[in-house]
C-alpha cells in the first residue's frame, strides 16, 4: 500500500470532518452519528461479506459483544469506557475467530454458514435475555455523567469526529487489505476456494483472519453505539434489525470495495430522513417511498453505487479515449 | 451561458443575505402566532404501532380539547401546537425525533411508550433540559437516574408489582384463602422475566406455593405445550405476563382444554384488560383478572372519552386516557408557569398538584420524576366488559373468586 492508495480516504474523511463545523444542527449531527456507527457495521460485516464472500447473517453476536461489553465493564467493573471500548472490540475479534472456527473448521459455506452465524446471534441475544449479570430484559444503562474521560460529551460534534475517525481507520485499513498479500487470498477465496486451496492458499487462516478483523471492527460499532445512546438490551444489540442493517449497506453501496459501506450507509439514511421528511405527519408512508426506492435502486444499480458510478464513467469514457490499465 | 452560471462574490452575498432571512423567518413567524409547540412522541410504525396509535389519539384529543375551550388561560388563550415525531419502535428513531423536536422549538415532550424508547428520548431531551413526561414506560430506571427534566405520570414496575401482590393477598384472604398453588407462564422480555423473577421470591412469603414457572418466547406461535404443562399441575391460580398476542393465544387454548383454574390473575398484561380480546373472544377472557394501567371508571370525562373514541370505531385503550392526562397535565404546567420557557415548566411539574385527570390516580405529586400519586388498578373481565375491582375507592364491580367454571 502507498500513500497514493489513501489519498482519497483522506480527502473523504477531512471532508466530512468539516461538517460540523458549518452545520451545527443537531439534528443532523444525531443523524449522522447513528449513519457512522451503521457504516462501521458495515465495514466490518464487508471485510468478511464483502471481500472473503462469506456471507453473515448474524453480524448482531459482534455488535452485540461489543456493545454489552462496553456498558458491563463500566457498569458492574468500574472500568474506564475507553479502555472498555478496546475490550469490547478485542471480545468482539474473539467471538469472530470462535465463530469462525467452530464453522469454518466443519467445512460449512454459502447459506450454512449463514445460518448458523445467525443461530449464534440468537443465542447469545436468547442468553443475554436471561442472564442477570447482563440485566436480563431490563438491560444495562450506562450513567449519564458527561465528562470526556467517561467517553460522553456536551457536544455532537465530538462524538461525531470519534466516529469518523474509526470509519477512516477501518477504510486505511480495508485499504490495506484490498492491496495486501492477505486480500488477494481473501479474494480468490470468494472467488474460488476449491482453486484457491489447490494454490497453496491456507483457507482456513484466511478466513478465520477476516471473521475476526470483520468481529473487531463491528463491535467497535458496538460499542460506539452503547457509549452514544447509553443504553443496552437484548433486542438492541442481539437482535437481527443490525445484522440486516450490516448486510444492507455494503449491498446497497458496492460490495467489498472500500468506501461501499460508507456510501451505503450514508444513502440508506439519508434517503430514510429525506423520505420522512417529504412525508410529513402521515406516518409510515415514508418507510413505504424508502421501499420503493430501495427496490428501484438495487434493480438499476446491482453492483451499488459505487458499481453504478465506475459504469457511468465507463461508458463516459468509452465514448472519449482509450484507458490506461 | 457559461458566464451566467458562475458565481460571483456578489451573487453569494446576496444568496447569503437571503437564505439568512428565510432561516430567520420562523423565528419571526413564530412570535406572532401565539401558540406553545408540545412534541408528541409515539412509535406509530414498526412492532409497537397499535400501542403508538392509542397514545397519539389520546394526545390529540386532549390538545383539541384544551384549544377548544379557549386555549392556554396562563399565556393569555394561546394554542397548543403539536409536533408529531414516529419513534419507528426503536430507541435510536426516538432520539432522532428529540433532536427535531428540540430544532422545532417545542417547549415539552410527551410519550414514548415503550421503556428503550422512553430511557434514550429522555435523555436526549436532558441535554436541552427539555421538560419530559414519560406516558408509560414502566422500567424505573427511567425516573431513578436523576434526570431533571423528566417525569412519568403513570406507575412504574416497583409500585404495579407492589400493588399487585398486595391485591393478590386482598383477593384470596377475601374470598377465604381458596387459592394455595400458582403457576407463572411468562414471555421472556422486560415485563415477563422481572416479573418472574419478583413473583418466585415475593409470593412464598405470602403463601403460594410456586408450582412451576413456565418462560416462552415473543411471538409465540402455539401455547399448547404450555396449557398441557398447566393441566398436568392444576393449579389454583395462574399468573401470566404476555403480550397481546400470547396471551390470546394461551386463554383461548385454556378454553379449548377446558382448563379452568381458580382464577388467572395476570399483571401488566397485553390482553388481560383490552377490549379487543373481550370483544374478539369473550369466552375465553371472561374472569381473567389484570393489574395494570387503566382509567377512572367512575370519572364522567373519562367515559365520554370512552364514547367519542368507541364512536369513531377504535378500542379505548389504557393509552388514550393516559396520554389525554399527560397533556393535560402539560397544559396545567404551563398555565402554572405562566411561560413556556423550559425551566419554568419543569419548576411548575415539580411542584404540581394536577387533579383534572381521567385516571384512577389521587392528587399528582413528582418525587424525583416519579407521580407518587399513581397506582394500578385490578380489573376483572365480567359479563363481556371490563370492571375494576381494586381498589375499593375507584372499584365499579365486585370480584368475582374463584371463578365460576
Amino acid at each position: 500500500m502507498t500513500f497514493r492508495d489513501i489519498v482519497p480516504i483522506i480527502a473523504v474523511i477531512a471532508l466530512l470532518a468539516f461538517v460540523p463545523v458549518f452545520v451545527t444542527a443537531n439534528t443532523v449531527l444525531n443523524f449522522l452519528v447513528f449513519t457512522l456507527i451503521i457504516a462501521l457495521t458495515a465495514q466490518g460485516w464487508n471485510i468478511l461479506g464483502g471481500f472473503g464472500g462469506q456471507f453473515s447473517f448474524g453480524h448482531a453476536a459482534f455488535f452485540g459483544t461489543g456493545a454489552y461489553a462496553a456498558a458491563l465493564l463500566q457498569v458492574r467493573l468500574g472500568i474506564n469506557p475507553w479502555i472498555a471500548f478496546a475490550i469490547g472490540a478485542m471480545a468482539g475479534a474473539a467471538v469472530g475467530w470462535m465463530i469462525g472456527y467452530l464453522s469454518f473448521r466443519s467445512g460449512l459455506r454459502g447459506s450454512y454458514f449463514a445460518l448458523v452465524t445467525l443461530a449464534f446471534a440468537e443465542v447469545l441475544r436468547i442468553l443475554a435475555n436471561a442472564a442477570t449479570f447482563t440485566g436480563g430484559a431490563a438491560g444495562v444503562l450506562i450513567k449519564l455523567h458527561v465528562r470526556p474521560e467517561n467517553f460522553q460529551f456536551e457536544s455532537r460534534s465530538a462524538f461525531f469526529w470519534i466516529a469518523l475517525a474509526l470509519v477512516g481507520a477501518v477504510l486505511v485499513l480495508t485499504r490495506w487489505i484490498e492491496r495486501s498479500r492477505f486480500g488477494a487470498q481473501l479474494v480468490a477465496v470468494r472467488e474460488n476456494e476449491a482453486a484457491a486451496k489447490a494454490l497453496g492458499v491456507d483457507t482456513l487462516r484466511v478466513k478465520l483472519g477476516a471473521i475476526t478483523l470483520s468481529g473487531a471492527v463491528t463491535a467497535a460499532a458496538g460499542c460506539l453505539y452503547a457509549q452514544y445512546f447509553l443504553y443496552v438490551d437484548a433486542n438492541i444489540a442481539y437482535g437481527t434489525w443490525i445484522s440486516v442493517e450490516a448486510i444492507l449497506a455494503p449491498i446497497i453501496g458496492g460490495l467489498g470495495t472500500v468506501f461501499g459501506p460508507l456510501v451505503g450507509a450514508v444513502a440508506l439514511h439519508g434517503l430514510g430522513e429525506v423520505t420522512k421528511l417529504a412525508a410529513g405527519s402521515v406516518p409510515g408512508i415514508d418507510l413505504m417511498v424508502f421501499g420503493v426506492l430501495l427496490v428501484v435502486a438495487v434493480g438499476f444499480a446491482p453492483d451499488g453505487i459505487l458499481g453504478l458510478l465506475r459504469r457511468l464513467r465507463r461508458s463516459a469514457q468509452l465514448s472519449g479515449a482509450p484507458r490506461h490499465a | 451561458m457559461k458566464n451566467m452560471m458562475r458565481p460571483t462574490r456578489r451573487s453569494i452575498l446576496r444568496a447569503g443575505a437571503a437564505s439568512a432571512a428565510v432561516l430567520a423567518m420562523p423565528a419571526y413567524l413564530r412570535a406572532q402566532s401565539q401558540s406553545v409547540k408540545i412534541g408528541i412522541l409515539q412509535p406509530v410504525t414498526g412492532a409497537l404501532a397499535q400501542d403508538g396509535d392509542f397514545g397519539r389519539m389520546g394526545a390529540e384529543m386532549a390538545i383539541k380539547e384544551i384549544n377548544d375551550s379557549g386555549g392556554l388561560k396562563g399565556l393569555g388563550g394561546a394554542k397548543l401546537e403539536m409536533v408529531f415525531g414516529d419513534a419507528r419502535s426503536n430507541p435510536e428513531a426516538g432520539t432522532q425525533e428529540v433532536e427535531k423536536m428540540q430544532a422545532d422549538g417545542v417547549a415539552a415532550i410527551v410519550g414514548g411508550f415503550a421503556s428503550p424508547i422512553c430511557l434514550a428520548a429522555t435523555q436526549a431531551a436532558a441535554r436541552y433540559d427539555l421538560p419530559y413526561i414519560v406516558d408509560v414506560g414502566v422500567s424505573d430506571p427511567i425516573v431513578q437516574r436523576g434526570l431533571k427534566n423528566t417525569f412519568r405520570f403513570a406507575p412504574g414496575f416497583g409500585i404495579v408489582t407492589g400493588v399487585a401482590l398486595d391485591n393478590l393477598v386482598k383477593l384470596n384472604d377475601g374470598a377465604g384463602k381458596p387459592a394455595k398453588t400458582v403457576v407463572l407462564v411468562h414471555e421472556d422480555g422486560l415485563f415477563g422475566s422481572g416479573l418472574a423473577k419478583l413473583m418466585q421470591t415475593e409470593l412464598p412469603k405470602r403463601g403460594f406455593e410456586i408450582l412451576e414457572t413456565i418462560a416462552h418466547p415473543t411471538p409465540a406461535r402455539d401455547m399448547s405445550n404450555v396449557a398441557l404443562r398447566i393441566r398436568s399441575l392444576s393449579p389454583d391460580l395462574v399468573i401470566p405476563s404476555s403480550y397481546y398476542g400470547e396471551f390470546v393465544l394461551l386463554a383461548r387454548t385454556m378454553q379449548q382444554q377446558r382448563i379452568r383454574p381458580k382464577g388467572v390473575y395476570a399483571v401488566l398484561n397485553g390482553a388481560a384488560s383490552n377490549y379487543r380480546f373481550v370483544k374478539e373472544f369473550p369466552d375465553a377472557a371472561n374472569g381473567i383478572m389484570d393489574c395494570n394501567h387503566w382509567y377512572d371508571p367512575r370519572n364522567p370525562k373519562a367515559l365520554e372519552l370512552k364514547k367519542q373514541v368507541e364512536a369513531q370505531g377504535k378500542v379505548f385503550a389504557y393509552n388514550v386516557p393516559l396520554n389525554y392526562s399527560c397533556v393535560k397535565l402539560l397544559a396545567d404546567a404551563i398555565n402554572r408557569a405562566g411561560s413556556a420557557d423550559r425551566a419554568k415548566i419543569i419548576e411548575a411539574l415539580n411542584t404540581s398538584t394536577f387533579k383534572d385527570h381521567i385516571m384512577p390516580y389521587g392528587e399528582t405529586k413528582f418525587v424525583n420524576g416519579q407521580n407518587m400519586g399513581a397506582a394500578p388498578v385490578n380489573t376483572q373481565v365480567q359479563g363481556n366488559d371490563i370492571k375494576v375491582i381494586f381498589p375499593d375507592s375507584f372499584a365499579d364491580a365486585k370480584p368475582q373468586f374463584p371463578v365460576a367454571g
